[in-house]
């Protein structure tokens, strides 16, 4: 799972040193290694990492902490902040609204998980009572439209798509027009993979964008991402200026740790995560709970009252 | 790396405090090129090692001998020792035992197998070969009718540019793909085709099951090449993804080569190429470089290289 490994080598970090007798200045520099390693492992954007370090040396200031204080708590709430700091924006997802039309788009890098993701969160959407439909607005990547249909068909989703146009905008305005009318209130926009590099691709989706003037735009990030996370989505928000991130393939084994930093290098939460291949493996993301039990400590929530 | 590393001219005997610091430079660049940790630290460890008792020679700096060491270990790594020319072992194949050559494209969901097949169609239509694709991802929505797309558009190219011929093999969703990898090779045999080319369900590295199943796929499908894609965007999770898949096929088999996608997609951050080849000895055969046809490369070890120090 995403993040097991990370959590668990950062509490032994903070455990190793608050159980170690001498807790002296070396022993803390010797944690805070540690946990940017473990850090580092994870895909955590490595500027991301540098700060991170001095942020906690800064705080916990271990020269100058009074003997009285308790060190140990000191240190384990510095940590903890700082990586709830990392996955939390503090600005809510966009909930969407019953009785009008809520229109999302996904966008996000090429096989990050978008077409699959979209029904899931139709599917999600239909349960809940919205009244959902799907618009594959991905004129490009060969087979696209069948892979969307068959899995809105799996759904019992209405869906909407073209085999024969070029133009992505075109298709999803038409979508998005058809399905207002129909009264749906949770239409979400399928479109093609990009990058940042590609500068057209990036003009398409602009146009898709105005075209169906969508009331939520999502990230689509892969829980595998490197350390292209922070530049890609950084470049993303400034063009798309998604409100909301969903991690994928959190099954695997990587630790998530670049699509974390790109929580960081936005600001911008994250909604949802993709758990497997299958339409209902998709799950809600609340920052708080996730990094308490990230780090195995139950009695954290507490610490941050303090 | 310029300006990151302690810079000591001229005749002095370097020991493991002269390097600390520049050593720490040098793995926090490689980092940053999206090298995994574990591979970072390893080369680092070896351009230590080489350096300590050293000799700097008048007027070079460790900065300039660290460049130098590392960039040769880079360059060590990434150079195949075996010749990959895939022509030449399809024409060994398809002349001496009247076969097709079978190659199966393999890796986790999403990094571009199916279009890295396409693409490897595209390069082998070019040099006039016949090429059967089969169609053995019968799990993911869409995946058949993918490959369908790009057999027909590849079918177009060929005729109007009289190229090889290729034909698609497809059983539908829902069957077991080693069998539909057996009946496509056998299918190519009777027709006279050169090459096959084997698509597959991306999996991830972590389950068991599925990976499990490629062992028998392996024994059925007989692949001469059994080549894995891995993206250029994946962080620390290619070490485990390289390693898993080159255990998958059992112990008398392991992958013959990576293709790394997506290449296009990071600058200079290439660092898969380092972590993928340093945690299992393969070979980067292809990289791709955008998402179309004629975006295959082979691999430039010294542009590679480049990239990664600069
Ligand atoms: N294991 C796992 N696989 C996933 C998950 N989400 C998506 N996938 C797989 O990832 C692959 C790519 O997914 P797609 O939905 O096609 O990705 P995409 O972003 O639409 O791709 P493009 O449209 O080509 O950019 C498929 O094999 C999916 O089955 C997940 O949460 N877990
Ligand atoms: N920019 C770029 N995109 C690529 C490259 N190779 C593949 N892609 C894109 O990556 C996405 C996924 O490609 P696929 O070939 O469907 O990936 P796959 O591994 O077969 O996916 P699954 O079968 O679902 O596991 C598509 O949008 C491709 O166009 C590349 O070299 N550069
Ligand atoms: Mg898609
Ligand atoms: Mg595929």
């Amino acid at each position: 799972m995403v993040l097991q490994d990370l959590g668990r080598r950062i509490n032994s970090a903070v455990s190793d040193l608050t159980r170690s007798p001498n807790l002296d200045e070396k022993a803390f520099d010797g944690m805070i290694k540690e946990i940017c390693k473990a850090l580092l492992d994870a895909d955590v954007n490595v500027k991301l990492v540098q700060s991170l370090r001095i942020s906690i040396k800064r705080t916990v200031n271990f020269k100058d902490i009074p003997p009285a204080v308790n060190k140990k708590r000191l240190i384990q709430k510095a940590v903890f902040d700082e990586l709830v700091k990392l996955v939390d924006p503090h600005a809510e997802p966009f909930k969407p609204k019953k009785g009008k039309p809520n229109v999302i788009m996904f966008v996000g890098l090429q096989g990050a998980g978008k077409t699959t993701t979209c029904t899931k969160l139709a599917r999600h959407y239909q349960t809940r009572g919205f009244k959902s439909c799907l618009v594959c607005a991905d004129t490009f990547r060969a087979g696209a439209f069948d892979q969307l249909k068959q899995n809105a068909t799996k759904a019992k989703i209405p869906y909407f798509g073209s085999l024969t146009s070029t133009d992505p905008a075109q298709v999803a305005a038409e979508g998005v027009a058809k399905f207002k009318k129909e009264r749906f209130e949770i239409i979400i926009v399928d479109t093609s993979g990009r990058h940042r590099q590609e500068k057209d691709l990036f003009d398409e989706m602009t146009q898709i964008q105005s075209a169906i003037k969508p009331d939520q735009t999502i990230m689509v990030l892969d829980a595998t991402i490197g350390q292209q996370a922070e530049a890609q989505s950084k470049a993303f928000k400034e063009t798309a200026d998604y409100g909301a991130i969903i991690i994928t393939k959190t099954d695997g084994h990587a630790s998530g740790g670049g699509a974390i930093s790109a929580v960081a290098a936005t600001h911008t939460p994250i909604a949802f995560m993709g758990t497997g291949e299958h339409m209902l493996d998709l799950e809600r993301f609340s920052p708080q709970p996730f990094v308490s039990k990230l780090l195995g400590m139950g009695d954290v929530a507490g610490l941050v009252e303090h | 790396i310029s300006g990151l590393f302690r810079n000591v001219i001229g005749g002095k005997v370097l020991t493991k405090q002269d390097l600390e610091k520049p050593m720490k430079g040098m793995e926090d660049l490689l980092l940053k090129k999206n090298v995994a940790r574990e591979a970072a630290v390893r080369l680092c460890e070896g351009v230590e090692r080489e350096l300590i008792g050293k000799k700097t020679g008048s007027f070079e700096s460790i900065d300039t001998l660290l460049r130098t060491s590392l960039s040769s270990s880079l360059t060590k790594l990434l150079t195949p020792t075996t010749s990959l020319s895939l022509l030449t072992s399809i024409t060994n194949i398809t002349t001496t035992q009247q076969r097709p050559y079978t190659i199966s494209i393999v890796g986790v969901n999403g990094v571009g197998k199916s279009t890295s097949l396409s693409k490897l169609a595209f390069f082998l239509l070019q040099n006039n070969l016949s090429l059967l694709i089969a169609a053995c991802d019968t799990f993911r929505s869409g995946a058949v009718e993918q490959l369908r797309v790009h057999a027909r558009n590849l079918k177009d190219l060929s005729d109007r540019e009289h190229l090889g011929r290729v034909e698609l093999y497809e059983k539908g969703y829902g069957k077991d793909a080693a069998h539909i990898a057996r009946d496509a090779v056998a299918y190519a045999k009777d027709h006279n085709f050169d090459v096959v080319l084997i698509d597959t369900a991306g999996r991830r590295h972590n389950d068991a099951r599925l990976m499990s199943s490629l062992e028998k796929f392996a024994e059925l499908a007989r692949p001469d090449k059994i080549l894995m894609v891995g993206e250029a965007l994946v962080g620390t999770d290619s070490v485990m993804q390289a390693r898993a898949f080159n255990a998958a096929f059992g112990a008398k088999r392991g992958l013959d080569g990576f293709i790394i996608s997506k290449c296009d997609t990071v600058g200079e951050m290439v660092g898969v190429l380092v972590s993928m080849v340093h945690a299992t000895g393969i070979p980067v055969v292809f990289l791709g470089v955008g998402q179309h046809y004629g975006d295959l490369r082979t691999v430039n070890v010294g542009n590679v290289v480049g990239l990664l120090m600069s």
